[in-house]
């Protein structure tokens, strides 16, 4: 009887030692079946709409404004010495723009990481291309202010990884457009119930924020939140819904929690937060907050969207200034990261504009007479990805003009190997056919 | 003579020509009787098929994030928001993606404002029947089914904790509130 018993243990100790880790905290049955190469994934949408040659090409108003000057003004991420004159991206000085901002990083995100020198970007819109970033797929009928069709990397990290709604974030630009409706897709079996927590924190910490969410009561979670979640409860239970679901990301009570915590903290800290050195613009402030996001949740996924350089609409001079100013958010970004315990040397970075701009000016001149652009022409097709952390080799170059290695839509399954679920998302069926790991074409 | 005779002759008459109606009527009327009494079935009584539907079940439209707060903080306070500060409250709540969570900020930053109009702990507790009464009318517009009192009556009469502002809160949470 004894060796009886002793054999019917140890059965069920080895069934369960097999059984245990693909039984998730969110209930789903398998766990991610690759190796992770990192356990968070920061990515930036960088910018909303960057030229090459501002950008990789370095060419600063040569190749724009017929201006013979050249130069890097994106120094925390490339290699190459900055313009020398004309100086206008800077901080005001004796002129405006004149003082350019101090490097912030001692040594470049293309020395430490992999540079995709020339990446194709599937789209030439700001939302065509950040669906193809976190879709991995080009869905060219989609329109604006709706909802992803394919599901996102947030709902595929949420799903395949079984990452809880507080550890995946999407820190937008503002609400305007597509913006706040990608946090999740209308994907069948996907959807909100895998979705990001979204913030927007200009408008959540702005003054409309302020005035309206600030003086929030924090209800104690027992003696005050039971039962009014007790009474709700009993309410939903009798309400027969015959109108449609009611969306939600199902944030647990507890993380709901920590999410209100972190509003209060935000509010108390009256703006004095993680912002770069420089912030004068909406995206530094943006990624100001997204840091305290990372600080405060250690999120496996956090998406960035930036979108000040879209002024080159009609304002070549504040394009190059927003150009400048991603550059510095983007070094503070992995910056902070490394200041950041659960997230040092555990964390990569992925760093991608959405589209590009074109190769000729539209007629608006600005203040120094300098031609804009818009984002239609083949140029547009034309970007770069950077990835930096660990188990990305370092210093390392793909890629060229006339030679494209990439695309964004390879962004989306990049994250999925990264965090160990790439067989997952590769087999849905639902990314573009073209679209691959970024790992794969090193 | 001849009178009486006549007299008989007519009676006579008469007698026969009734007798006859008589056998007529019932000629007539038996296989009437026979069809109506001898053949009469059970009757069936049927009602027309109806789906019954809890009283709640007729808000099938999702209010947007503008008519959930205007109707909100009317509840509430007991008078309309601004334009001004509806569109501003309106984009706090898209700047949040987890509704739930927004809704939850918003209704407690609202409790927080010394203009909210609630009834005190003392006067809910004073007639829980009346209370409950109005607040489902206050905030879903209808008055509770007997087992929905029940629950309420109950719950607050067991927990002491419980006060108006929690009711009030729960309702603003609840799916029902987020249909018209």
């Amino acid at each position: 009887m004894k060796r009886r018993g002793f054999i019917k243990k140890a059965a069920t100790a080895t069934a369960g030692a097999f059984v245990v880790p693909y039984i998730l905290p969110s209930g789903r049955l398998f766990a991610a079946t690759g190796a992770q190469l990192a356990q968070h994934v920061v990515m930036v949408m960088f910018a909303g709409g960057v030229r090459q040659q501002e950008s990789v090409e370095q060419t600063y108003l040569s190749q724009s404004q017929g201006i013979p000057i050249e130069g890097n003004i994106m120094y925390n991420m490339l290699d190459g010495t900055a313009p020398t004159q004309k100086i206008v991206y800077g901080t005001d000085g004796n002129l405006a723009g004149d003082t350019p901002i101090p490097q912030i990083l001692g040594s470049t995100i293309q020395q430490q990481g992999t540079l995709f020198r020339e990446v194709r970007s599937s789209h030439a819109g700001h939302y065509g291309g950040m669906n193809a970033l976190l879709q991995g797929n080009t869905l060219f009928s989609q329109g604006l202010r709706q909802k992803p069709i394919n599901p996102t990397i947030f709902e595929y990290t949420r799903r395949h990884l079984g990452a809880p709604a507080s550890k995946v974030w999407f820190v937008g630009n503002g609400i305007g457009n597509s913006t706040p409706l990608m946090n999740y897709s209308n994907h069948p079996d996907y959807g909100a119930a895998y979705g990001a927590n979204f913030l927007a924190p200009n408008v959540t910490f702005g003054s409309q924020g302020i005035e309206h969410l600030s003086d929030a009561k924090i209800y104690h979670p027992e003696e005050e939140l039971d039962p009014i979640y007790q009474m709700k409860y009993f309410l939903d239970n009798n309400f027969e819904n015959i109108g449609g679901t009611i969306e939600t990301i199902y944030n647990t009570e507890e993380e709901k929690q920590s999410i209100k915590l972190f509003m209060r903290e935000m509010y108390n800290l009256g703006g004095n937060i993680a912002k770069p050195p420089v912030s004068d613009n909406g995206d530094l402030s943006t990624v100001g907050y997204a840091v305290e996001v990372m600080k405060w949740f250690k999120p496996t996924l956090t998406v960035v969207n930036l979108g000040a350089v879209d002024a080159c609409h009609s304002d070549y001079t504040s394009y190059l200034k927003a150009l400048h100013r991603a550059d510095h958010a983007v070094g503070h970004i992995w910056n902070q990261i490394q200041q950041i315990p659960e997230m040092a040397g555990n964390t990569i970075m992925m760093v991608t504009p959405e589209c590009g701009r074109n190769l000729t000016p539209n007629p608006i001149k600005d203040e120094n007479d300098w031609l804009a652009f818009d984002h239609s022409d083949a140029n547009t097709q034309r970007v770069f990805t950077q990835m930096v952390g660990p188990n990305v080799p370092a210093n390392l170059v793909r890629g060229g003009i006339g030679n494209q290695v990439g695309e964004t839509a390879d962004n989306c399954p990049t994250i999925a190997e990264i965090l160990g679920f790439k067989a997952d998302v590769m087999g849905t069926g639902l990314i573009s056919s073209t679209a691959q790991s970024l790992f794969d074409r090193i | 003579m001849k009178n009486v005779e006549m007299k008989n002759v007519r009676r006579h008459s008469r007698s026969k020509q009734s007798f006859a109606v008589r056998y007529l009527f019932l000629f007539i009327l038996f296989p009437f009787l026979i069809t109506t009494i001898g053949c009469e079935k059970d009757k069936l009584y049927e009602v027309n098929e109806e789906t019954l539907l809890p009283p709640n079940a007729n808000k099938t439209k999702l209010k947007s994030d503008q008519q959930y707060i205007a109707i909100l903080y009317a509840n509430l306070f007991q008078t309309a928001l601004s334009s001004d500060n509806l569109f501003e409250a309106s984009e706090c709540v898209q700047s949040i993606g987890d509704k739930d969570l927004v809704h939850e900020v918003l209704i407690s930053n609202y409790m927080n404002k010394p203009s909210v109009v609630l009834p005190t702990n003392e006067d809910m507790r004073a007639d829980v029947d009346a209370f409950i009464t109005e607040t489902y009318n206050r905030f879903l517009v209808r008055n509770p089914t007997e087992a929905e009192r029940q629950f309420f009556k109950n719950y607050i009469i067991t927990h002491p904790n419980v006060r108006p502002e929690l009711v009030y809160f729960s309702f603003a949470l609840s799916n029902e509130y987020q249909y018209y």
